[in-house]
Parts: structure tokens; sequence; C-alpha cells
């Protein structure tokens, strides 16, 4: 058994901002093994981007990341030189973006990006890298796969120019893919489809998946772990089967009784929905970061930040109530939400 | 029939498009929609990109003209209302309260727009009225004269919201109203949006890719599919029974956030056509789990009366019901 592909921990990143600093994420540990699919799942400004982008070393040049180490197989990447990352990225850890319109270059064709992606890790030919590229194109379900290495971007279709993302993540045969909301940008059709693709690579090839999106019901689909992240925080990880099933943590909860389910929820029914605005994220935390919009909260929430606990092997929850969802009272929701209308 | 609030009929749109060639071609974004909305009812409006969806809006609101066929509000043809008569009585709501806000007026500016527009009352009576919209919606009356960089996503919505009803509307227009919105967020605007039309007895028509939401609000629901309504009917009838496999294939899309949930088999290899070429006979047959030699030579004809459906080989239900109610479990 080989060890964890990816393993993070403690990773931080302050933005200085106008004389104060922004602390985007405070607390990740993540740790994806080799054929696994980890999710990282939250809201807009939860730091799920932002964690991917530092794994990646992709920061924006005024972000200040730290951490106790980012190891892919055991070296530590976190402090590796430029030299070494263009070594690394594409080659061993590759990334699929949200929207390929603009992660493509619109100036080259197809086969050019692809090829130059293969010839700048691997000592092969033009001619083969352009089979090596065909084959991939062929691969992830794009018809007449030739033809489209002389195309330009915007001459495909949205779904169509996500599959050439994934086949130039996939040129190289890297150990570890991070896509980050991959099928946001596409239609509901087409990404069933490439979910689909997603997952049955990564059964053949074995690669580690961290897949980042803030869409419940595709997590559902493909995850095998969920890390749910608020505030720039890891509040809760699990497996997929445990973090829907039974969440723990009262965000999770709140997420998962705010989103109606066809033939669950009727119609018109009124949803559920979280109270409140997600804080700003400067400062150190001097209590829960989830306190102000937590219909559970107790006087020792607002006495420190909150260590994660080991609930099991690999479930962890971030927070100071019993683990156990059924003896909370879910009235206190309804309560606490009308509280909210009211004032 | 003065209690329909839209009827179109046989409304079609082209666009004239230029090619790298100079031929001129014509892009047919609606290819003869038919659509009845009764007073009160809130219509889902479902789709893939480029199915015209939003060509559909545009020409209810009056931003596009129908090339042929007659769009009927409240009784009267459209182009008989003018501008301002028009705007009174549909508003619409976008999917983005980021860019369709203006930044640099307050909350209450942005709300009284409508009115000040058409010149209703004077700015004491608007900024009156604009703090009751602002109650209505929900936002706290304390952000009324803040800017919109101060506000929240879903506040942003919310104001967006108010201002589309300041006027008293009759007919209100959503187009993808949650879809810019976080999870948590989105209910609360589902659930605003819903308590609104049975308290202000609106028209709505809600135009969404995500089936939940067009589930969770629709009385009716019309599944459009390149410029062409291919099944509509009843929303719990249409979920529970798809006849078209359009419509079976969007339903099986829709991943429910449950535990054990497995990704469906769409049986929907080909991608969607241009709508510059589009296929012959049934639009939808090169995609089509079940078409046949017929498909690809005759279009459907329109069939069904309360629920109905565009399709050679329509669904027969029962079995399909099982797409929308117990999610496959692994």
């Amino acid at each position: 058994m080989d060890g964890p592909i990816l393993e993070v921990a403690g990773l931080r990143v302050d933005i200085p901002v106008d004389g104060s600093t922004l602390r985007p994420v405070r607390r990740v540990d993540l740790t994806v093994g080799r054929g696994e699919t980890v999710a990282i799942v939250g809201e807009s400004g939860c730091g799920k981007s932002l964690t991917a982008l530092s794994i990646m070393g992709l920061l924006p040049r005024s972000a200040r990341p730290s951490s106790d180490h980012v190891r892919l197989k055991g070296e530590d990447i976190s402090k590796a030189s430029p030299r070494r990352w263009r070594k690394l990225r594409g080659d061993r850890i590759a990334m699929i973006f949200q929207d390929p319109m603009t992660a493509l270059d619109p100036c080259y064709r197809i086969g050019d990006q692809m090829v130059e992606i293969l010839r700048q890790h691997r000592s092969i030919s033009r001619s083969d890298a352009q089979a090596r590229a065909v084959e991939l194109l062929g691969k992830v379900g794009v018809p007449t796969p030739e033809e489209r290495l002389s195309q330009f971007p915007h001459q495909l279709s949205g779904g169509l120019r996500q599959r050439v993302m994934i086949a130039m993540a996939l040129l190289c045969e890297p150990e570890l893919v991070i896509a980050d909301e991959p099928t946001t940008a596409l239609d509901v059709t087409i990404q069933a489809q490439i979910l689909r693709l997603l997952r049955d690579i990564q059964r053949e090839t074995g690669i580690g998946l961290v897949l980042i999106t803030h869409d419940l019901g595709v997590v559902a689909g493909v995850a095998d772990r969920i890390v749910v992240m608020y505030g720039g925080e890891v509040v809760e990880t699990g497996t997929c089967d445990e973090v829907l099933g039974a969440p723990l943590h009262p965000y999770t909860e709140g997420l998962l009784r705010s989103i109606p389910v066809p033939g669950e929820t009727r119609q018109g029914e009124r949803l559920g929905f979280i109270p409140g605005v997600v804080p700003r994220q400067s400062g150190e935390q001097t209590s829960c970061g989830f306190l102000k919009r937590c219909p559970y909260a107790m006087a020792e929430c607002a006495g420190g930040p909150v260590a994660i606990r080991d609930i099991a092997h690999g479930r962890g929850v971030r927070c100071l109530l019993p683990p156990d969802p059924g003896a909370r009272d879910p009235g206190l929701w309804t309560r606490f939400e009308t509280e909210e209308v009211a004032s | 029939m003065t209690s329909d609030a839209l009827i179109m009929r046989g409304v079609t749109r082209d666009y004239p498009v230029g090619t790298a060639f100079g031929r001129k071609q014509t892009l047919r974004a609606l290819r003869g929609i038919d659509l009845t909305v009764g007073k009160g009812r809130t219509l889902g409006l479902v789709g893939e990109s480029g199915c015209g969806k939003s060509t559909l809006a545009k020409i209810l609101l009056g931003v596009e003209q129908a090339s042929s066929g007659e769009v009927l509000v409240e009784g009267r043809p459209i182009s008989g209302y003018g501008r301002l008569e028009r705007a009174g009585l549909i508003q619409p709501v976008f999917q983005d309260p980021y860019s369709s806000l203006n930044p640099r007026m307050t909350v209450e500016t942005l709300i009284a727009a409508p009115l000040a527009v058409r010149g209703i009352g004077d700015s004491a009576l608007r900024r009156r009225r604009a703090r009751e919209m602002a109650a209505l919606v929900g936002l706290p009356d304390h952000l009324v004269s803040s800017y919109p960089s101060q506000l929240s996503g879903g506040q942003r919505q919310r104001v967006a919201i108010a201002r589309a009803l300041i006027g008293e509307p009759r007919i209100l227009i959503c187009d993808e109203p949650t879809s810019a919105l976080d999870v948590s967020v989105q209910s609360q605007i589902l659930n605003l949006l819903h308590r609104l039309k049975s308290e202000l007895d609106l028209t709505m028509i809600l135009i969404s890719h995500n089936l939940a939401v067009v589930h969770h609000l629709a009385d009716e629901v019309a599944v459009m599919y390149l410029g062409q309504i291919v099944e509509s009917g009843p929303s719990a009838e249409v979920f529970a029974r798809p006849r078209h496999p359009y419509t079976e294939a969007l339903l099986k899309a829709v991943l429910p956030p449950r535990a054990g949930v497995r990704l469906p088999e769409l049986g929907l290899e080909a991608e969607f056509p241009s709508p510059l070429r589009p296929p012959s006979g049934c639009a939808f047959h090169p995609r089509c789990r079940v078409a046949d030699g017929l498909c690809a030579e005759r279009a459907p004809e329109r069939d069904g009366t309360n629920h109905s459906f565009r399709c050679h080989h329509p669904l027969g239900g029962g079995d399909q019901a099982a797409a929308m109610t117990t999610p496959e479990t692994a």
C-alpha cells in the first residue's frame, strides 16, 4: 500500500490589504490517497479556491502562504523553487479550471497547446506528441480528435472545451489533479457526462483527484470523501455517505436543509436557510467561526477558537456539540430563522 | 380569455448572422412558440444554453420583437403597449445582482427608480414606497441608504426584486434569479419569491437551468429545445411522468445531495446542435435514445392537450417517475 499522494497540514494564507491582513485560509489539513476523490465543499469566500491555488503554487503575488507541510508523494512542495515548480506543474500535478474559455489560450490551436505541454516535460518528438494528444482527446470523448488539433478554442462548444482541458491535464499522467468547479459553467446534461468522464479516468489511472465545488449534488455523485470548509477552516470531514447522511457540523446541516430536492421537499414548502452572512476574514479568531450563524450556539462556543475533533478515522468536526445529530432539536433552526426575518 | 396573463402563438425570432465569406445566414432562435400562462400562475421555463429561453424572455420584456406570431399580454398585443405602460406591467429580475444594480446609487434610489422613470409621485412618496418595498422583501431598514457594494449577494437580489415590484407589475420575469447566489442564500430568495407570488397574485415566468428550483416554484413547466417547446404541462405531472426523452434526461441529470447517489446514465451522447444548422425532422433526434428513421425525416406535431409534447415515440410514464422521486442508490 502506497502512502498518500497529497498531504497538506496547517495550510494558511494571509493577504495584507491596506494595513490590515485578510485571512482567507486559516487552517486546512487535507490528505488525498491514490485513486481517491476528495471534494472540498463550501460557499463563496470559504477559502476553497485559494486552498487549491496554494497547493498548485499559483497564489497571487500579494498572498502570503504558510504551512507545516504540503507533500506530494512525500516531497515537500510548499517551498519548491520556481524552477522546480515548472517541472511539477503539468507533469505531476495538473489543474482543471472552471471556465475553459479563459483557461485555454485563444490564440493557439488546440494541438499546439497540447504538444507544448508534452514537449515541456518529456523529450518527445513533435509527431509523437501529436499522436499522444490525439489519443487523449479520443479518450476523453472528443469526436474526430485529429481534426480538433488544428482548431482554436472558440471553435469548440463549452462541453468540448472542458474535455480538451481534461485531456491536457492528463497528458503527462499526473499523480494529482485538482479540478476547481469543473462543471459549473456547463449545462446539466453536459455536467453529468463530464463527471462520469472524470470518474472513469480516475478509476482507470488511479490519480488522486481534488474536486472543488459548491454543489453538494456533484459531490454526492463522485466524491469518496468530503472536506467542508467555512470561513477559511475545515469544519467537517468524512466519507461522502457520512457527511451527507449524518452531517455533524451545524453549517453542513444548514446547507443540506436549504437545498430543494424534487421528490423530497414539497412544492412551495418553506426551505431552510442559514441566517446571517459570512464574516469578514480578518484578524485572529476569538470564538468558533460559525458562532453568529449557529442555532445551537452555547456559551462555550464564544470562549475561543474551536479545534477539530476526531470522531473516528477520517471523520472529524470542528464543533463543541456532542457528535450526535439525532440529539439536536431541528426546531431551533426554525426559531433562529424567524428571529433573523423579524430583526 | 382575459384570465390569461400571457399568450404566445406561433412566435418565431430570426437573427441574421453574417459568415466569414459574406454569406448571409439566419439563426432561428425561436421556431414557433405556443404558450399560455394563466393569471397568478408561475411558469418554469427550462432548457440548455442556446435553446432560446432568454430570447423568449426578451420578447416578453419588449426588448426584442418577434419575427412572426403573436404575443398577447393581458389580452392585448404587446406591440400595442407604450414603453412605460409595458414597464408598469412586466418587470424583470436578472441573474446577477452584481451587474444589474448601478453601483453608484443607494438602495433607496435603486428601488424607487421605476417610479421615478414613470414620473409617479414626488420624491418623498417615492422614498416612502421604496422603504415599504424594502420591508416587503426582507431588507433591514438601515440598509436603504447603503450602496450595492455594501450588500451581500442575497441582499442585492432582494433589492432587484423590490425594484421590480415597486411599480406593482402583474408579471414578473425571473431569469435565473438564484444561479449567482450561494446555496444557503438561494433558499431564502426562493422562499421570498414564493411568498410574494401568492401575496401579490403575481404571474411569474421562471427561467432556470436548475430543475430543482423550477420544481419548487413552478405550477407549470415548459421544456425548450432548440427554439421549440418540446414538452409542457402542470409541473407535478411533467416531473412525475415526463413524455419527452429530453425532459427525462434533464430530470435524471439532477443530482440530489444525498448519500449513495450514483451518477445518472443520461443516454445523451452527442453535443447540443448548432442553432444555425438544426437537425432534420425532430431537432432532438441525434441525441435521442429512442429515435428511429421517422424522427430524422419528419418533425413531430404537438400532441396532448393539458400535458403536451412533441415526440413520435413518447415515453409511457409510470416507470419514469423513478427518475425524480427515488434517486438511484448504490
